[in-house]
């Protein structure tokens, strides 16, 4: 009798908590914590949009490829069921926040939304104009030839934001076929989803040289899985010269030459021309945004600087859309400054992240925000330093975006002289009044391990609070979550002095 | 009563430790009892003991300022303070000898490498808490199967003609290996010294994590072993530095020049 009552009971808990779980995430949990009523109705209104958004997709994935075409992409790709989360994500990185803050964030997820169903449409609609490109290669050139094109190791970052576990079984397929446990872990998902067949294989693949050995190296095995043709662009370690530039436009024609060989694509100059004017819009908008938030306190933080720079000019660039998201953050920041109103009357320390963020473990900003007042600024994947691209000649424009694929922010960390990694530091620490440097610490990037080794150095020597933060860049198995915040008190307790909002 | 006293109470998962200064900074009374199962227990005990010697002082009650600090810190309910074992290692150490650096903490359960600016603040902290290898009671484990205490095995390892490796990170199977060891007639000496140079080992990744700068000192009741003293100056090919006082008090002694700090603010 007993163990039935026992049974009974540990069966009530499960579902207790089950229940506790679906409501912690669910909209009217999140709407009936909002702080302000005008809050709620902005969530809702955006809540709105965005399933419209997704009912519009799926709608238009039914007519394209039939009720039976959906099952079979879903159980060919079974991670997509992870993307339905992308609403809960919004409501993660929206919680606690107010006013126009709450709404940068709410804009933020309108965008990821589109950019999901946008990047979906690309992968399953159109399979003969499929191109598959590496992470540092913005795709706006390849879509100004008319393919359709996915980054292979986006959803290695991109889904662990949804679900940190999402990716678990991806890196244990690839580690249990015989992939090196001590490379880094986004390389080894990746190797995982198209080992298991989980992503489309499109008719060509381009690569390069970049960012990291790790990286690099596994494109010999997605080269052979999907047996497909492959370009790589060889991105000189040198490249702040002329030299340099002319001899990366010229790879940059050979790979239309290669793509124009092996696809339907063709390059339309005008369309890469009003994406490079988009890209530019862009461009100023956001520089608009950085003068902004010199004030302190500042006007936006968070994921609205980070993650709409990650989102914008990573996944999304060159369309007419993430120029205008980048427009309405600004002018959000903008009407702030106009009022005196900061993002978060906490502001208490202003940090600059360094290195790639914790995808896994997204939540953290918003706890560090809510439990200490730390806003981050700005991030080291978005402290770029673009020119605007010159859209006079076809080769200007070439030249330009090459630019921006030779100089991106993780490329200039991560080759190059270590200048590159620090100096942008210090540049980034007085141009944005930062009190204090957190270094994203992934445990398995190499190439980063001894750069911050000469950065404590520096750091030290000007007196720059730092905190080395340990993690894994999307394996929660490596560091815990509660690790990662028993590290950032440790450092608040320690180091910054620091007690808890309210303690 | 006319003069003030300031105490620093560090409750440690092995033993409890209690400074107390007079106005002036000095020491003028220290204790260490064995930690009970109730950290407030061992924070009471530690307190009256070191209190006994201060014929001032009826009771830990009558301090000025008490500052609680280790593991069971939170537990310490009647201390004016709490705060972290890790600034106050790194305030006793500054305390007694500024010209320290990098401090390596091993304590009963965790080992600890902290960097110090010139001021004595925390700069960089790393820290292994998560298995008990290179710990206080990795020691204990090690010292028993040699059947001595820890000041035994120390003197042990000096006496080593070459070191036998303990490959083991994990205390277990170190403590299976090591058994092992001895049970093919290795030279004792030889293993305790292997022993030692597998906890400067573990000791060194950590200072790495901070980068370590001159003067590096060991703190907490490790840094009696003379002998891993000895493995770690060879590791890291650096002096280690004895500090004027007893190393097993300094998190105390930290503690306690917050209370006086802390009082005069």
């Amino acid at each position: 009798m007993n163990d039935i009552v026992n049974k009974v009971q540990e069966k009530m808990g499960s579902l207790t908590d089950l229940m506790k779980g679906i409501w912690d995430d669910s909209l009217i949990e999140y709407l009936v914590h909002t702080p302000t009523t005008k809050d709620a109705l902005m969530h809702l209104k955006y809540w709105a949009v965005n399933q419209a958004n997704v009912l519009n997709f799926g709608r238009k994935l039914v007519s394209k490829v039939g009720l039976m075409g959906v099952k079979s992409i879903l159980e060919n790709n079974p991670w997509i069921l992870y993307l339905l989360k992308s609403d809960t994500l919004v409501r993660r990185l929206a919680k606690g926040k107010t006013g126009r803050y709450h709404e940068s964030i709410c804009v933020l997820g309108e965008a990821l939304h589109l950019g999901i169903t946008e990047l979906l449409e690309e992968m399953y609609f159109d399979p003969s104009r499929l191109v598959i490109i590496e992470d540092m290669l913005p795709p706006d050139l390849f879509q100004a030839m008319g393919l359709k094109v996915y980054n292979l190791e986006s959803f290695g970052l991109f889904l662990p934001m949804l679900a940190p576990d999402s990716v678990l079984a991806y890196i244990d397929e690839a580690e249990n076929a015989g992939v090196n446990p001590d490379s880094c872990s986004l390389p080894r998902a990746t190797i995982g989803m198209v080992k298991k067949g989980h992503l489309p294989k499109g008719l060509a693949i381009v690569t390069s040289n970049l960012p990291c050995d790790s990286g690099m190296s596994a494109y010999s095995y997605y080269r052979r899985a999907f047996n497909l043709p492959i370009y790589h662009l060889d991105v000189p370690f040198n490249f702040y010269d002329e030299r340099a530039e002319d001899f990366f436009v010229k790879d940059l024609k050979d790979m239309i030459a290669f793509l124009e060989q092996h696809t339907p694509g063709r390059m339309d100059w005008d369309k890469f021309r009003e994406m490079c004017i988009n890209r530019n819009r862009m461009l100023e908008v956001e520089l608009e945004l950085w003068d902004m938030l010199r004030v302190r306190p500042a006007p936006l933080a968070g994921e609205a600087i980070w993650l709409s720079h990650f989102w914008h000019y990573v996944v999304t660039p060159g369309k007419e859309s993430s120029a205008n998201y980048m427009k309405i953050l600004a002018d959000l920041a903008a009407a702030n400054l106009e009022e005196n109103t900061p993002a978060t009357i906490n502001e208490n320390y202003r940090t600059l992240l360094w290195n790639a963020p914790f995808f896994q473990f997204i939540d953290i900003f918003n706890w560090a925000e809510n439990n200490y007042g730390i806003t981050i600024l700005m991030d080291s994947l978005s402290y770029n330093h673009y020119e605007p691209i010159d859209v006079s000649t076809p080769e200007s424009m070439l030249k330009g975006w090459g630019r921006v694929v030779m100089q991106g922010p993780m490329v200039r960390h991560n080759r190059g002289p270590a200048e590159n990694y620090i100096d942008d530091l210090f540049r980034a620490y007085k141009q944005f009044d930062i009190d204090m440097v957190w270094v994203a610490n992934h445990v398995g990037c190499k190439s980063s391990q001894s750069l911050n080794g000469m950065m404590r150095e520096q750091c030290r020597a000007k007196g720059i609070p730092l905190l080395m933060l340990d993690y894994d860049l999307i394996d929660p198995r490596i560091v815990s979550h509660d690790s990662m915040l028993r590290q950032v008190e440790h450092f608040m307790d320690n180091v910054m002095k620091a007690k808890k909002l309210g303690q | 009563m006319s003069k003030k006293y300031f105490g620093g109470c560090d409750v440690g998962s092995t033993t409890g430790k209690a400074v107390i200064l007079d106005e002036n900074g000095t020491v003028v009374a220290d204790a260490i009892v064995p930690s009970e199962i109730d950290p407030e227990e061992t924070s009471i005990v530690v307190l009256e003991k070191a209190c006994a010697n201060v014929p001032e002082l009826k009771s830990y009650k009558d301090l000025a300022y008490l500052v609680g600090t280790g593991y069971g810190r939170n537990e310490v309910a009647f201390a004016n303070e709490n705060i972290s074992e890790i600034s106050c290692h790194a305030m006793g150490a500054y305390t007694c000898a500024p010209g320290v650096k990098t401090i390596v903490d091993i304590g009963g359960q965790d080992v600890k490498t902290i960097a110090l600016g010139d001021d004595g603040s925390v700069l960089e902290f790393a820290m292994n808490d998560k298995c008990a290898a290179g710990t206080g009671r990795f020691y204990e484990a090690m010292s028993r199967i040699f059947r001595m205490d820890l000041n035994e095995f120390s003197d042990l390892s000096l006496k080593a003609r070459s070191v036998i490796p303990v490959t083991a990170q994990c205390s277990v199977f170190a403590e299976s290996e090591v058994v092992s060891l001895l049970a093919k007639r290795n030279p004792p000496e030889d293993i305790a010294a292997g022993i030692q140079k597998a906890v400067a080992k573990r000791c060194f990744t950590l200072l790495k994590r901070i980068g370590m700068q001159p003067d590096i000192t060991l703190t907490g009741g490790c840094a009696k072993n003379t002998g891993l003293v000895q493995a770690l100056s060879k590791i890291i090919n650096m002096k280690v530095i004895s500090l004027p006082v007893d190393p097993q008090i300094i998190g105390a002694l930290g503690a306690a020049a917050y209370a006086k700090q802390r009082h005069s603010n």
